[in-house]
């Protein structure tokens, strides 16, 4: 287990520093430069674009801008943004935000995504059944930005039981609350479905028959044995929902103004900020490797017969 | 009510009494929708609205243009006196403090103004001095590399020699050629007066500067909020009601708008598209909304002739420009937040004068075609229209092509370029061809701000490479004029010589659409598309 977590570890470095560099080269291959709007309307002057190009490297070659970023990356310096702030800083203030809109994003579907899915799973085929078949259909198929823009029109502008947008730097459980049930929604239904079918299979296991033919009683048959076993793709698809979040759920967090890592991320890229779109996405690759390494060794605990050593 | 106070005005017997019930209140604080500043906020570095809504509250400038009529009045000058349009002198007013308690003095104009101007100090207004004589000295003509032509460059002169202090209160301003209108530009924000404090620290300043307008910056936290608080020693007239202004910061005009529904927000200067159509906003926000047309025009340029023969002739330019439908695309593409253009100035500046473009800019099918085959047709294989499809122009453009299509039979396509940046840098190296789209916004409201930075031979933004001696004349002798009226009608001249040639296609002028919360009261917008701020105050 121990050597497992170590080679695992190792293996990050080199996915890091490849992620970086491939990111590095896909924003610097994108068209167009850092300095479109800069000065309005217009052109900036061209003393004004050389000191800009000069402050930011941009004169150099590729390799040259990434070795100067790399050797920087390994002091903790993430650079600056084009407009001035330091990267690291931004990071810092936003992370923090994204994180409790993922966690509570997460707890919101884990919680009731599992139990729907178990109880749907249960009584397959029932009238809860097919309600929530049904109505996760219906929540996949529409776009986030609809439930967003629907769901903060009527529940926060007309029927004003929650805050419409987040207004401040630290936004509190409250001012999260809605952005996280529609980040929630989608995967909510995804998860939902997932532990149903799931379920649904182990139920039939030959184990299961066996455990119940010698002499537990079917609750603790399901609730021991098919539970633990349907809960790997669960477990496996919230793991992977929990790096998405964290990336950034750009569209959610537009629109209810939530300063975290989403919304700075397409501003970036929008603006050709390479800096910032390299550290934010150098910081994402770490928290998903992280993520993903957790989630391996959750199988361990959910299934003895998935063995790390 | 009001009819009572009518009566009791008109017969001057204490008229002043109900109008104390109405007059605003001063005090409270308001939220504003903002935008994240692009530059650190020194106002001779800022052009862009983001940065520029805040350094309006933030300096005080020699003039104050109008919120309604964007007239320029005195600011910190008492005068601003030429007898020649050449050699100007500007009397301040005394009394007037930055917002770290130093006086405001005439040297600190004249070093603002030279470090703006300076080349090394790579300004991106500093191209604003360059009508004072001595401009040329202080640019870098560097030729060891291309794109900086300060590397391996000194100028000549750090200071522009056309401005002189004669003492605390009084400088001179020497320009190189005559202008007219040069009092009138002083209102923009690059000829703000920086204290001696900037110079000593012009990073730290960037962070939070230090102004001499009605309000001061007190804190600016990045890509969240800037706060603002009134100025207790502001001198002028133009100071604000309210004693606190926070800027909060949105990505998406969506949300402010909706916390505005829902009164988080107290103003937003802009509607989202979605509240736009079928002017939702009036209905969501019913007497809390206002909208104005500002100072900017949008036009179609034609390459130049050079580039794109195929489209020199002014006849098929005017048939171009008549087979476009204006009225129409506006209606359905912009729910009516633009006005058909007739000419190439704006109407909220003094010397506009409409239809000057007569009927070559109203739609009329028939006369289009006549005039096209008058013409002789058009030679190339099909009409272009570009545009930069990082902004929605796509289906503006669309419109433009089909109305110019059915009106002429000619093919046209609006073709999208990726991105801002490209298609400027394409217009700018002269590779565009055919019809682009160009915008416009005023600098300082002046007729001459429409005609001469984009019409005059050479001039920094004539993208269409368009040059009249006839046109360049006028505008010389227009700059010379000291009568205002004089003046203007010269520059009106000029801009009738536009509808012969049709260097570019007049479109449509800009308007500002603006929503409040039921928090505050007294919201006007500007002819620059801005809050003003002077008015506004909470109920």
């Amino acid at each position: 287990m121990g050597t497992y977590i170590i080679r695992r570890l190792l293996q990050m470095i080199p996915v890091i520093l490849g992620a970086t560099f491939l990111i590095f080269t896909m924003v610097f291959a994108l068209p167009g430069d850092p300095l479109a709007g800069k000065c309005g309307e217009r052109p900036c002057p061209p003393a004004y674009a050389a000191e800009f190009r000069e402050r930011y490297n941009l004169n150099d070659p590729l390799p040259v801008q990434y070795a100067k970023y790399v050797a920087n990356l390994a002091q903790g310096d993430l650079g600056e943004t084009s407009n001035g702030i330091p990267v690291l800083d931004q990071l810092k203030a936003r992370y923090p935000v994204t994180a409790k809109l993922a966690l509570m994003a997460i707890a919101f579907e884990a919680i009731i995504g599992i139990f729907v899915g178990v109880l749907t799973g249960i009584r397959k085929g029932g009238f809860l059944d097919n309600l929530v078949l049904i109505s996760t259909l219906v929540v996949i198929s529409i776009p986030v930005f609809v439930i967003g823009g629907v769901s903060q029109y009527f529940v926060g502008v007309k029927l004003g039981w929650f805050p419409v947008t987040v207004t401040s730097a630290n936004p509190s459980f409250y001012e999260l609350m809605l952005p996280a049930m529609v980040l929630g929604s989608l995967s909510l239904a995804y998860v939902s479905r997932l532990m149903r079918t799931s379920l649904v299979e182990n139920l039939r296991a030959d184990y299961l028959r066996t455990a119940v033919a010698k002499g537990l009683t079917r609750r603790r048959a399901v609730g021991l044995h098919a539970l633990r076993n349907s809960m790997i793709p669960v477990i496996t698809f919230i793991g992977f929902d929990f790096g998405a979040l964290l990336g950034g759920a750009i569209v959610t967090e537009a629109i209810f103004n939530i300063p975290g890592i989403g919304g700075y991320l397409f501003r970036s890229i929008r603006a050709r900020d390479g800096a910032s779109v390299v550290g934010t996405v150098t910081v994402l690759v770490i928290v998903y490797l992280f993520v993903n390494l957790l989630v391996d060794l959750l199988y361990g605990l959910l299934d003895p017969r998935i063995s790390h050593d | 009510m009001s009819a009572v106070a009518l009566l009791a005005a008109g017969c001057g017997s204490g008229g002043s009494e109900p109008e104390a019930t109405t007059e605003a209140k001063t005090g409270g604080e308001i939220t504003v929708r903002g935008c994240n500043p692009e530059n650190p906020l020194v106002p001779s570095n800022t052009t862009e609205t983001c940065g520029g809504n805040v350094i309006d509250a933030v300096f005080s400038k020699l003039v104050h243009y109008n919120a309604e009529t964007a007239k320029p009045e005195m600011e910190i000058a008492e005068s601003i006196e030429t007898t020649d349009n050449q050699n100007f002198t500007v009397k301040l007013k005394s009394g007037w403090k930055f917002h770290d308690g130093t006086d405001i003095k005439a040297k600190n104009f004249v070093d603002a103004w030279n470090y703006a101007a300076y080349g090394p100090n790579a300004q991106s207004s500093g191209y604003f001095m360059e009508p004072i004589e001595g401009f040329g000295d202080t640019q870098c003509a560097g030729t060891a590399n291309p794109d900086d032509p300060c590397e391996g460059f000194t100028p000549k002169s750090e200071t522009l020699s056309g401005l002189a202090v004669v003492d605390d209160t009084t400088f001179t301003i020497k320009t190189t050629e005559k202008v007219a209108n040069l009092p009138v530009r002083l209102g923009y924000s690059a000829f703000a007066p920086l204290p001696d404090a900037f110079f000593a620290d012009p990073a730290a300043f960037g962070d939070k500067p230090i102004g001499s307008g009605p309000y001061k910056l007190d804190s600016w936290t990045k890509e969240q909020s800037i706060e603002l608080s009134k100025f207790a020693d502001y001198a002028g007239d133009f100071g604000g009601k309210v004693d606190k202004i926070s800027f909060k910061i949105y990505q998406d005009a969506d949300s402010a708008y909706n916390d505005v529904l829902a009164n988080n927000l107290d103003i937003t200067d802009e509607i989202p598209a979605s509240a736009l159509i079928d002017d939702k906003y009036k209905t969501d926000l019913p007497d809390r909304n206002a909208q104005k047309e500002t100072g900017v025009i949008q036009t179609v340029t034609v390459a130049p002739v050079k580039v794109d023969p195929d489209l020199a002739d002014p006849k098929l330019r005017q048939a171009i420009s008549m087979a476009i439908d204006r009225e129409t695309i506006i209606k359905q593409i912009f729910n009516n937040t633009r006005v058909p253009a007739t000419g190439w100035v704006s109407p909220v500046v003094d010397g506009y004068k409409a239809d000057v473009c007569g009927e070559y800019c109203v739609y009329d099918a028939a006369k289009a075609k006549a005039l096209y085959d008058e013409a002789g047709g058009f030679k190339g294989d099909k009409i272009t229209l570009s545009y930069n499809a990082d902004a929605a122009h796509k289906e503006w453009t669309e419109a433009t092509c089909n109305s110019i299509k059915q009106a002429l039979g000619v093919e046209c396509v609006a073709t999208g370029v990726v991105d801002f940046a490209t298609f400027r840098t394409e217009i700018g190296e002269r590779k565009m061809k055919g019809l682009f789209r160009t915008g416009w916004q005023m600098d300082y409201p002046s007729i001459e701000n429409f005609l001469a930075p984009i019409f005059a031979t050479g001039s920094s933004s004539n993208d269409g490479d368009y040059s009249n001696p006839a046109f360049d004349k006028l505008l010389t002798e227009a700059a010379a004029e000291t009568d205002a009226a004089a003046s203007n009608a010269k520059y009106q001249e000029a801009e009738a010589l536009l509808t012969q040639d049709m260097p570019s296609i007049p479109m449509w002028y800009g308007k500002t659409t603006m929503g409040w919360s039921d928090k505050v009261t007294g919201v006007k917008i500007t002819a620059f598309g801005t809050i003003d701020f002077s008015s506004v105050s909470v109920k």
